[in-house]
C-alpha cells in the first residue's frame, strides 16, 4: 500500500554488455529508443515487435514486456531472460548482453 | 500552438458523437453520418493541394500531449460501443413495431420509433462511423500493453480483432511481399481486397496462435489462444444485435460489419496498393503518403505511411513528410475513386510508372515489370 506513496523512478541505467558501456532509460521509454537516442547502433528493424533483430539477454535487474515475446522468442529463450528491446521498459537498473556487431544481413 | 496540435485531431471523436446523436434524435437526422461522410469528402477533395507538417518547438519536441492524446484515444472505445447500442435501440424500436411519435428531452425534440428508411440511415451512419475505428484500433495497436488491448477491442467492434496481431506481426514484417495480405498487388479491386485481405490477416493470426500454443506444449481451444478470443470479444455486439433484432439485427450488424471491414481494408488498399519490396528492410518507399491537410488531421495521420512504417513505434503527432511516394490526394478523395476499380487504375498508373522509375530497385523493376505485363494482357 505505502508503495501508493513511493516516488516513482524517472530513468534507470542500463549496462550493455559485453561492450560495457551504460546508457540512461527515462522511466517508459523502450530500451531500444534510449539505446538509439545516445548514439548505440542496437541491431533494429522494425521497431514494433515483431522482427527479433532487437533481441537481448537479460542478466540482471527487471524489466516490463510491452508485447508477448512469445510470438517472436522461443520459450527456452524467453526462460534464459531474452527479450525484445524495442518491446521493453525497465522497472530497475538492468544489464544485458546484445551483440552490436550483428547486421542486418545477419539477422 | 500547443493547443492547436492537439485540438486538430478531434475531428473524428467530435462527428461520432455528432453521428450518434443523430441517431437518438431519429428521423432524417438518423442519416447524420452518412451526410457528414459526404461533406468531409468534399472538403478533402477542396482542401487536397494544402498540406502541413508535424509541428516541434526549438528544441525539436512535439507541441503533442501524450497524456491528453491517448485518453482521447481510450475515449473512442466507449463512443464506438455506445454507436452500435443507439443502433441496436433503433432496431429494436423497428422491430417492435413502436409508434413514430415525437417526444421531447429537456427541451429537444427526438423521435421515438423509426422508419425503415430511416433504420437504414443509422445503420449506414453507424457503419461508417465505425469503420472509422480502425485509425484508434491502428494506433493503439502500436504503443504499450493497455493500448493494444483496446485497439483488440475496438477491431472487436467490427469483427476484426485478429487485425492487430495480424498488423504488427504480418504487414510490417512483409509489407510490400506477397506474404502480406494487407498489401494490394496490382491489378487488384478494391473488393477483392477487402476480402482477401480480411481472409489472409486472420489466417495469419491463426496460425501466429497455433505456433506460439504449439511451442509452449498448449492446446490450440483454449482462452489463451488469442485468434479465438478475439473473436469472443465480438460476441457481446452479436448478442446486443439479435437480442434487439433478431434476423434484421443479424442482417444490421452485418452491414456495420461489411462496411467497416470494407473501409479498413480500402485503408491498407490506398496505403501500399501496387508497391513491390524484395528482401531488406522495409524503406520509406515501400508505403504511399496521403497528407494533405484534411486527411493529416481526419485520420490522425494514418496516411503519413512512408515515416510510419520506418518508424513504427513513433506517436502519430511526431510523424512528418519524408519525401515518399505521395498520390498528392486525400484518403476521402482517393477512397471514392478505389470504387470504381478501372477510374483507380487509370489514376494510379501514372504514379506507379514514376514509382518503378524513381524508386524500385532493380530487382523490384524486374517484379514490377512482370506485374505490369500481367495486368496490361
Amino acid at each position: 500500500m505505502f508503495n501508493l506513496f513511493k516516488k516513482k523512478q524517472t530513468s534507470y541505467k542500463a549496462k550493455l554488455m559485453p561492450c560495457n558501456i551504460e546508457i540512461i532509460v527515462d522511466s517508459g521509454d523502450t530500451l531500444l529508443s534510449s539505446a538509439l537516442s545516445q548514439e548505440i547502433s542496437w541491431p533494429h528493424r522494425c521497431k514494433v515487435g515483431s522482427c527479433g533483430s532487437c533481441k537481448y539477454q537479460l542478466v540482471e535487474g527487471e524489466i516490463k514486456p510491452q508485447l508477448d515475446f512469445g510470438y517472436v522468442l522461443e520459450p527456452e529463450e524467453i526462460n534464459r531472460g531474452y527479450g525484445l528491446a524495442c518491446q521493453t521498459i525497465l522497472k530497475s537498473d538492468v544489464e544485458v548482453i546484445i551483440n552490436l556487431t550483428y547486421t542486418q544481413e545477419s539477422l | 500552438m500547443k493547443l492547436f496540435v492537439n485540438i486538430r485531431y478531434l475531428i473524428v471523436p467530435a462527428m461520432s458523437l455528432i453521428t450518434i446523436s443523430g441517431i437518438l434524435l431519429g428521423g432524417i437526422y438518423a442519416w447524420t453520418g452518412v451526410i457528414l461522410f459526404g461533406i468531409n469528402t468534399a472538403i478533402d477533395t477542396v482542401t487536397k493541394d494544402i498540406h502541413h507538417r508535424a509541428n516541434f518547438d526549438s528544441d525539436g519536441n512535439s507541441y503533442g500531449i501524450k497524456l491528453f492524446q491517448y485518453l482521447v484515444m481510450y475515449f473512442m472505445l466507449p463512443v464506438f460501443i455506445l454507436l452500435q447500442i443507439v443502433l441496436a435501440w433503433r432496431l429494436f424500436q423497428y422491430s417492435s413495431l413502436t409508434p413514430i411519435e415525437t417526444l421531447t428531452f429537456l427541451g429537444i425534440n427526438y423521435q421515438i420509433g423509426v422508419s425503415g428508411l430511416n433504420l437504414i440511415g443509422a445503420t449506414l451512419s453507424a457503419a461508417l462511423w465505425a469503420g472509422l475505428g480502425i485509425i484508434y484500433g491502428h494506433e493503439l495497436s502500436h504503443n504499450r500493453k493497455q493500448g493494444f488491448l483496446a485497439s483488440r477491442l475496438i477491431m472487436a467492434l467490427s469483427g476484426a480483432s485478429h487485425f492487430t496481431y495480424a498488423h504488427v506481426y504480418n504487414h510490417h514484417l512483409d509489407l510490400g511481399h506477397e506474404n502480406d495480405p494487407a498489401t494490394a498487388p496490382r491489378g487488384r479491386n478494391v473488393y477483392a481486397h477487402t476480402w482477401l485481405s480480411h481472409m489472409g490477416q486472420s489466417k495469419f493470426s491463426y496460425d501466429l496462435e497455433a505456433k506460439k500454443l504449439r511451442k509452449q506444449n498448449k492446446s490450440f481451444v483454449s482462452l489463451e489462444n488469442r485468434w479465438i478470443l478475439g473473436y469472443l470479444y465480438s460476441l457481446p455486439s452479436i448478442i446486443l444485435f439479435v437480442w434487439t433484432g433478431g434476423l434484421l439485427g443479424i442482417a444490421a450488424l452485418l452491414v456495420v460489419w461489411s462496411l467497416s471491414n470494407f473501409l479498413l481494408e480500402a485503408l491498407n488498399f490506398m496505403g501500399h496498393y501496387g508497391l513491390i519490396r524484395k528482401e531488406g528492410p522495409v524503406l520509406h518507399k515501400h508505403s504511399w503518403d496521403n497528407d494533405s491537410v484534411f486527411t493529416s488531421w481526419f485520420f490522425i495521420e494514418i496516411g503519413r505511411q512512408c515515416d510510419h512504417h520506418v518508424r513504427g513505434e513513433t506517436y502519430f503527432w511526431e510523424l512528418d513528410d519524408v519525401e515518399g511516394p505521395n498520390y498528392g490526394i486525400g484518403y476521402f478523395s482517393l477512397f471514392v475513386l478505389t470504387l470504381i476499380p478501372f477510374l483507380f487504375r487509370r489514376f494510379v498508373e501514372k504514379h506507379l510508372q514514376h514509382w518503378d522509375a524513381h524508386y524500385a530497385s532493380e530487382e523490384e523493376k524486374e517484379i514490377a515489370d512482370q506485374f505490369n505485363l500481367n495486368t496490361a494482357n
